[in-house]
């Protein structure tokens, strides 16, 4: 190919100057572009969307986002109301049907409720004698006897002639939609309170992370020699302690187990943002465009914040996304071990910890909770991979 | 010849960049890489300095120290009679609005994440020249002046090819009319049939806004055709310059006659015809550097001399610097 070259350029200088004609620029120079111009932001977004399970967990996020906002402004029941007479009240009742549109729920803690059709409790009936050797209680409702039988679990109701009721059709609970905890209090907004308290840990990692995370890792990778090697020793220093440590300590200060839990979060939860962003960055730094900017004078921190860090984006995002499920989670098994928030605020964490003593007979106590973690990790993880197969230019098509 | 009478533009000056480089537990032990050990040479307002030599013999060091973005461990930077070696960043300021650079790699020099608009106005924003609707003027008469269509000045540099993207770092380094224009090997990267669009775009552009180019190439025929001087470098270090014709008729130096007998010829007749000078060893490394003079090892002429003393650059007569031996 050189020779090729030597030979048109040896040859071009032994045509006299006349003879070369100058075409209008027009014709030949410009150069057109087919395709319609996409920018970063249109192409990722047309690929993420692309992306069902992605998109999915997108919506799920929005969906908590909201729900977490709104629902306590307008929801009848609130977190730390105590309806005793309502204890363990399940989400599911399984009715007796009595005749007369009399219906009963029995629960498993041998309490008899009077429901409407529409699963709306209606109240506490009140026993009319216990016979605790026979191990039985006495109903009268209507002018007819029921009896209470418990002398085997589960707990059987049967009419004047000691025959067993069987339950009819099952409907929702319509006073309280999710049940309601060992207190009687409403579970649905306990779990939107969690969610609030989910998502308030997932913005400070965020914030954490973007701020804390992104400048440190930033400038430790960009001024790189002696600064960096400091820089990345303290990392490595915070990073061996393990967070419940921290957490136990700050709370000796502090007393509120929540405040330790942000407070340690948004002290340590950075590092590994900082890692990656300080690799990117040591990648970056030798690229001809960060040598051009600094040929036209450009300052280091137009540098970092023009050209280093727009560059680094993708991984950014992608880590956080990963880091966010990873602090909700964090939060949660705090508060499960009891290092969380303080009753009578509920989180996951408390919410599961509370439904494990009575898990055997109310086991829909736990399910909930353990449900919205694991629906909000899997979105966010889908979220991720979506985000990262988008957000990684090598695939593009 | 009227053109020695211009005044010189860049004068440089026993340059030299060393290289820290650490090895051992700790880095405890220092050695020096001597990217380039004393490079002088001078450069006329309006022509163009062509600077060639193998891979890994200090060519892009020796561009990136002149337009500091390296700190020269010795030697001076003459550029419109003030030293700019010592200079710091603040203090340079001025002087990058006059020094621009055009790179090797079209793919790696743009921003990705930034508009053609956005790239080709960033020297502008940086200077504060002029108002955001006299920078989009600019840009666009850039784009027009580099042969690229005004309106792509808002698609992002992933959306042109090599060649286009070539053109945009053009534009940008003449964005802030600069007077001296390093070109570090700007069409090694390209197509042929490209390599001379860029390269007469380059003269075009010489010629119009009276630019001055070091041209850094490994190709000689193209350092050939673009420059009017042209200097050798052998291991950080300057072994012949002269005016282009009179180097390619008539090489000194034993390393520049090895060079150009390298150089491909399209007729095999007179491919058969000559002698290529043949090459016998690899190049040392340049943290290991033999005796005397550096191409002692390749070199077919030595003598006695070559591996006790190091030979300074000295004038063969006609403007022909050699640093060799024999033409002592």
């Amino acid at each position: 190919m050189n020779a090729d070259r030597h030979h048109i350029v040896d040859s071009a200088e032994h045509i006299a100057p006349g003879l070369w004609e100058e075409l209008a620029p027009a014709a030949t120079e410009k150069e057109r572009i087919a395709g319609e111009g996409f920018s970063y932001g249109q192409d990722v977004w047309r690929r993420f969307t692309r992306n069902k399970m992605a998109l999915m967990g997108l919506w799920i996020i929005i969906l908590l986002v909201l729900s977490a906002v709104f629902v306590p402004f307008f929801w009848t029941h609130n977190y730390h109301y105590q309806e005793l007479t309502y204890a363990n009240v399940p989400p599911l009742l399984p009715l007796y049907d009595l005749g007369n549109d009399q219906f009963v729920f029995l629960n498993k803690n041998f309490k008899l409720y009077q429901v409407a059709r529409s699963g709306k409790l209606l109240g506490l009936i009140k026993p009319k004698q216990r016979l605790v050797a026979e191990k039985q209680i006495l109903y009268e409702l209507n002018g007819r006897k029921y009896r209470m039988d418990y002398t085997q679990l589960p707990v059987r109701l049967l009419d004047e002639n000691a025959n067993e009721i069987t339950t009819g059709s099952r409907v929702w609970n319509k006073t309280y939609f999710l049940g309601t905890d060992a207190l009687g209090r409403d579970l649905f907004i306990r779990q939107i309170y969690g969610a609030r308290i989910s998502l308030l840990v997932a913005l400070i990692a965020t914030v954490v992370n973007f701020v804390i995370g992104v400048l440190y890792g930033g400038i430790s990778g960009y001024l790189g020699g002696t600064v960096d090697n400091v820089m990345m020793r303290i990392v490595e220093i915070i990073n061996t302690i393990p967070l419940t440590l921290y957490v136990i300590l700050i709370m000796v200060l502090l007393e509120s187990g929540f405040t330790s839990i942000v407070l340690a979060i948004g002290t340590v939860f950075w590092v590994d943002m900082a890692r990656i962003v300080r690799g990117q960055i040591l990648t970056l730094k030798e690229q001809e465009f960060v040598y051009a900017a600094k040929t036209m004078g450009a300052g280091t921190r137009r540098i970092l914040f023009r050209h280093l860090l727009p560059n680094t984006m993708g991984p950014i995002i992608v880590t956080l996304a990963m880091l966010i499920p990873g602090a909700i989670f964090i939060e949660a098994f705090m508060s499960f071990i009891g290092l969380g928030v303080a009753p009578p605020m509920a989180s996951w964490g408390t919410l599961c910890s509370d439904a494990l003593g009575t898990f055997r007979s109310f086991p829909y106590q736990l399910f909930i909770p353990a449900l919205a973690i694991s629906i909000t990790m899997f979105a966010f993880n889908f979220l991720v991979d979506g985000l990262r197969d988008a957000l990684d230019p090598r695939l593009r098509k | 010849m009227s053109i020695d009478t211009t005044p010189v533009l860049l004068e440089v000056a026993g340059l030299k960049k060393y290289f820290p480089v650490k090895h051992g537990t700790f880095g405890r032990h220092h050695h020096q890489l001597k990217a380039v050990d004393g490079v002088s040479f001078g450069i006329r307002s309006g022509e163009t300095f062509g600077l060639v030599g193998e891979s890994g013999c200090g060519k892009s060091t020796c561009a990136r120290t002149i337009i500091r973005l390296y700190r020269p461990t010795a030697g001076r930077i003459i550029f419109e009679g003030q030293d700019i070696a010592p200079l710091n960043s603040s203090e340079l300021m001025p002087v990058r609005r006059k020094i621009q650079m055009i790179f090797q790699d079209p793919f790696a020099s743009l921003n990705a994440r930034m508009t053609v608009q956005d790239i080709i106005s960033e020297p502008l924003d940086i200077h504060n020249i002029g108002t955001p609707a006299e920078r989009r003027d600019r840009v666009d008469g850039l784009l027009r002046r580099v042969g690229l269509d005004a309106a792509h000045a808002g698609r992002y540099p992933h959306e042109f090819s090599g060649g286009q993207r070539q053109r945009i770092g053009i534009a940008r380094a003449i964005a802030i009319n600069p007077s001296l224009i390093i070109c570090d090997e700007p069409i090694s990267a390209l197509d042929v049939s490209i390599q001379a669009q860029v390269v007469n775009m380059l003269e075009d552009l010489q010629a119009d806004l009276g630019l001055t180019y070091l041209f850094i190439a490994h190709d000689l025929s193209m350092v050939k055709h673009i420059s009017d001087k042209m200097g050798v470098m052998y291991l950080g270090r300057m072994v012949e310059m002269a005016d282009s014709r009179e180097i390619y008729a008539n090489p000194l130096h034993p390393y520049t006659q090895m060079l150009l007998s390298a150089i491909p010829i399209p007729d095999p007749k007179k491919a058969r015809a000559r002698t290529p000078v043949p090459m016998d060893r690899e190049i040392p490394s340049p943290l290991d550097l033999p005796m005397g003079c550096r191409f002692v090892d390749r070199c077919r002429q030595s003598l006695a001399i070559c591996r006790e003393i190091e030979p300074g650059l000295c004038d063969t007569g006609a403007g022909h610097w050699a640093a060799c031996h024999l033409y002592r």
